[in-house]
């Protein structure tokens, strides 16, 4: 990629916003490549070639605010956009907490600061025929091995994103980052209609620490642990939430402190901060400069500079996720707009022990209850936390799974749900951005039969 | 006629010289214009430009798929090669026909005024009424957010039998969501339109039904309970309740999915699904309807699809791929996002027809059951048939009475035994035309509808007691 004239072109429209009266500006330009081969049964079904350029530009002009995007990047088109853009901002009403963020906020750059390692440039030499051929591995590998086996495919999949933002306070900050990614899924007939499908999923920054095998041996073993499934009686249980859905449970906390939920009122988290509103022994960090984590960063979308956070210590809320928009709304300090990489870090005690270190472990030390391997549909109610989850999985009983289940929800309220929290697991997926391991958790609300 | 910004010619033939049975290519060019209100002032605007050249080659079922967002030969060119690959042959082996038909037919969404002719003070004095009347409408608000938005997206398409479309298709949407407390207890909820329309859909009348829906809604959420959880007969009410069509079966019966083998739908082809009487459509030639197409993304025209009549099974949704692979023509479903994706099968207004009984037939003989018709999200999983729909509110069944307001249950059912257990439909039938949006893949504007139904079982989410 030429990223000087992605820069040269950025340059020239900030100064153009100015030029057509614009008070201030940020220009976001973002640049992304992708690759991908699906392979469906044994023969290359799809390839994809995307190459994508575009431009943000955010707008701050007599106390008014507008956001404009387009990817027609020449430069008489730039030129009349951003005048046409400057003069949509001025019609509407004034909102003057809607400004740049205060420049002491920003991430400095003074260069001693380590590299992320969020970018691989072997992406370039990787072969169209080596990707070829790692599209089709997860599907060889299972291929012929099972006569229930109705349907496979799998796909490989790589990236290249290239992000440039610049403000007229002088903000300049740039992002490089590389993904890989190998998948599969199938589905299995038995007797009955049901095709029980299942996939696996495999993903890296780095093309070298992709794992490459291993993809359709685990899809299609999920998928086979899935047939016959049983609908057990509703109840209350036990359960253990893998660590590959795990997030799902944790997303509606998130999404509770973000500042424009507190601010829309829209939260169950609204005047919580310094409450013990989560259990004890619960410990949420965000840990933004992780060494080769996706999500790891020095600055949030405003050029903010990102910290490491405690957000949960000892079950108590420290801190919300606010920008400088609704801290001015909120009369609250400004933190980051989102989560970078969140973490549970363990605090001695119960949770330490062995029973926690994974989901096998904890089925075992539990006994008898509900492990759930996914979940299909359900919401959470952001205002008060009452949720409704689809789930998947299987029922245990002394340590052993029994058999699969289907057709069960999972209801209740996150706050109260997490007051049930068990165990948190050490098997979080490094290649994800939020660490959130295996968890389990006591009296989960569960319908069924 | 058309008038191609670019040698078309020279890149379908650089598409087809690997060897590929079939090329499209697709440009569009989409103004999205969008408007806010927060805290009672109309204070966020946008507008954003998306353009861009998508390039299809086909090789029997096999798609190879590249794209260009500049109209310069040299990248359209590299696109064309790129899609080219998915063939690998050393020469052409389709030569392209020497005159181009333009394909027409009625406009199903004749736009009267538009959306560049709606000044944006029009948009916030429209944005202004919807929050004063929500406010006005219960003391309880506090919170209101409202969204104008509009968009076209002009449309042309050359394929290599010669087939050329032109189309412009508008989009347009009012949301509104608001939060009211009631003695420090907060609720929310929200209510849309959307519509492939000009300007001419904004008026009082719109923004009045969407505000008293919106805080109708919200306001019913005080004091709801959740049902004991468990298995219970459920009433879809008529509209929204087309989510079950679309989650339970629609996807299913996408015939990518049975293609490839993993649909539970997969060798029900001809067979009883379901109870006589039951037809269920997907339907892309109503007007204005957000599902609605000319044609679709690759030059099909727009129509009406039974995919069960009279309780049995007679078509999947089709794109060119499915619909060669089964030998029958395609029905107009090969849709896509925008010129980044490749079409794919997808629904459009899906929607079942009027049964003969009322609404209070269906609801007299339950002793305990839901009523459900106010949704917000589903799911489906293909080849175990499981599907799940949200509901937002509803109301308890007690002893064939609407009793006490339900609310944020999740409702999990298996789409081959959910349509086998529905055991009534009344004649009441409508669209709901709030902002559907399907995620299957890509995302693509649809509509769902449904005449109130009684689904003998399905297993609904709750509470141990009630």
């Amino acid at each position: 990629m030429n990223y000087k004239n992605i820069k040269d072109i950025v340059e020239s429209a900030l100064e153009c916003t100015l030029r057509h009266g614009a008070e201030n500006a940020r220009i976001t330009y973002s640049k992304g490549s992708q690759t991908s081969f699906s392979v469906l049964g044994t023969e290359l079904d799809r390839l994809h070639r995307a190459t994508s350029s575009s431009m943000f530009i955010q707008i701050f002009t007599d106390g008014k605010y507008g956001e404009f995007s387009t990817n027609q990047l020449e430069g008489k088109e730039v030129d009349s956009f951003i005048r046409r853009s400057i003069e949509i901002t001025r019609l509407i009403e004034e909102d003057r907490d809607r400004t740049l963020p205060p420049a002491g906020l920003y991430f400095r750059d003074d260069g001693t600061r380590p590299d992320l390692k969020q970018y691989d440039a072997k992406i370039d030499t990787i072969s169209v025929e080596e990707k070829k051929q790692l599209a089709f591995a997860p599907v060889k590998e299972i291929s012929g091995t099972d006569k229930r086996l109705v349907y496979m495919a799998s796909e490989y999949n790589d990236s290249e994103d290239y992000m440039f933002m610049a403000d007229t306070q002088g903000f300049r900050g740039e992002a490089f980052q590389t993904s890989f990614s190998l998948s599969c899924e199938c589905a299995v007939k038995g007797k009955s209609d049901a095709r029980p499908e299942a996939w696996w999923y495999e993903s890296s920054l780095f093309y070298d620490d992709l794992m490459k095998e291993g993809c359709g041996k685990n899809a299609l073993k999920r998928a086979l642990d899935r047939m016959n499934p049983k609908k057990i009686k509703s109840g209350k249980y036990c359960t253990v939430i893998e660590d590959r859905v795990a997030s799902r449970i944790v997303s509606p906390i998130i999404s509770a402190m973000n500042g424009a939920s507190i601010h829309q009122k829209n939260s169950f988290l609204i005047d919580k901060i310094g409450e013990e509103v989560f259990p004890k022994n619960m410990n949420l960090i965000d840990r933004p400069f992780e060494i080769g984590t996706p999500g790891a960063r020095y600055f949030d979308g405003e050029g903010i500079a990102t910290s490491e956070m405690d957000i949960i210590r000892n079950g108590r809320l420290n801190t919300y996720y606010i920008s400088p928009y609704y801290s001015r709304k909120l009369g609250m300090e400004p933190t980051v707009e989102g989560p970078s990489v969140l973490k549970f870090e363990k605090s001695s005690g119960m949770m330490n022990d062995h029973a926690s270190e994974n989901a096998a472990s904890m089925i075992k030390s539990i006994g008898k209850g509900i492990f759930i391997t996914g979940f299909n549909g359900g919401n959470c109610n952001g205002s008060t936390g009452d949720f409704s989850f689809g789930i998947e999985g299987f029922y245990f009983e002394n340590g052993e799974i029994i058999h699969p289940i289907k057709e069960m929800n999972l209801t209740g309220n996150i706050l109260t749900f997490w007051k049930g929290l068990k165990y948190i697991g050490n098997d979080y997926r490094r290649e994800r951005r939020w660490h959130i391991p295996s968890l389990a958790f006591e009296n989960a609300e569960f319908s069924g039969k | 006629m058309m008038n191609f910004p670019f040698d078309y010619r020279r890149i379908l033939e650089k598409a087809l010289s690997k060897g590929g049975d079939y090329a499209d290519i697709y440009l569009e060019h989409t103004i999205i214009n969008e408007i806010s209100l927060r805290d009672s002032k109309v204070n966020n605007a946008g507008n954003h430009i998306d353009h861009g050249v998508g390039i299809r080659v086909l090789k029997g079922d096999k798609t190879g798929y590249a794209y260009s967002e500049t109209l310069e030969y040299r990248d359209l060119e590299n696109a064309a090669i790129v899609a080219a690959g998915i063939a690998d042959s050393a020469f052409p082996s389709v030569t392209l026909p020497a005159n181009v038909t333009e394909l027409k037919v009625r406009n199903r969404y004749p736009v009267i005024t538009e959306w560049e002719d709606i000044s944006v003070s029009k948009k916030m004095h429209y944005l202004e009424m919807l929050d004063r009347l929500i406010f006005d409408a219960d003391e309880r608000v506090e919170k209101v957010l409202g969204r104008i938005s509009d968009s076209m997206t002009e449309i042309m398409f050359i394929n290599s039998l010669g087939e050329f479309f032109h189309d412009k298709r508008p989009m347009a949407s009012v949301v509104a969501s608001c939060v009211m407390n009631m003695n420090g207890t907060r609720e929310t909820n929200s209510s849309s339109r959307s519509f492939r329309a000009g300007g001419e859909i904004l008026t009082e009348s719109l923004v009045r039904e969407i505000a008293a829906e919106c805080t109708g809604r919200t306001a019913s959420l005080f004091g709801a309970i959740r049902p004991k959880g468990g298995e219970m007969p459920v009433v879809m009410g008529a509209g929204g309740s087309g989510i079950l069509l679309h989650e339970a079966i629609g996807h299913a019966f996408e015939a990518d999915f049975n293609r490839k083998n993993s649909s539970i739908f997969a060798d029900k082809m001809g067979k009883r699904i379901c109870m006589k009487g039951i037809n269920i459509v997907d339907d892309g030639t109503v007007m204005h309807n957000r599902g609605a197409v000319n044609f679709d993304d690759e030059g099909v025209p727009g129509q009406k699809t039974y995919m069960v009549t009279d309780g049995i099974l007679t078509s999947y949704l089709h794109d060119r791929i499915s619909a060669k692979y089964y030998g029958v023509n395609p029905t107009g479903n090969g849709r896509r996002e925008s010129f980044r994706y490749m079409p794919i099968p997808r629904m459009r207004a899906t929607y079942m027809e009027n049964g003969t009984c009322t609404e209070e037939d269906l609801i007299r003989d339950i002793k305990y059951g839901i009523y459900a018709d106010n949704f917000s999200n589903g799911q489906v999983q293909i080849g175990a048939g499981d599907f799940t729909f949200y509901v937002k509110s509803g109301r308890l069944i007690e002893n064939g009475r609407l009793t006490s307001v339900i609310k944020d249950i999740n409702i999990i059912g298996n789409g081959p035994e959910a349509l086998a257990s529905i055991v009534g439909v009344a004649n009441n039938s409508k669209l709901d035309n709030g902002t559907w949006t399907c995620g299957k893949e890509q995302y693509c504007p649809v509509c769902c509808g449904m005449p109130s139904a009684l689904v003998s079982s399905l297993t609904v989410g709750g509470a141990e007691h009630a």
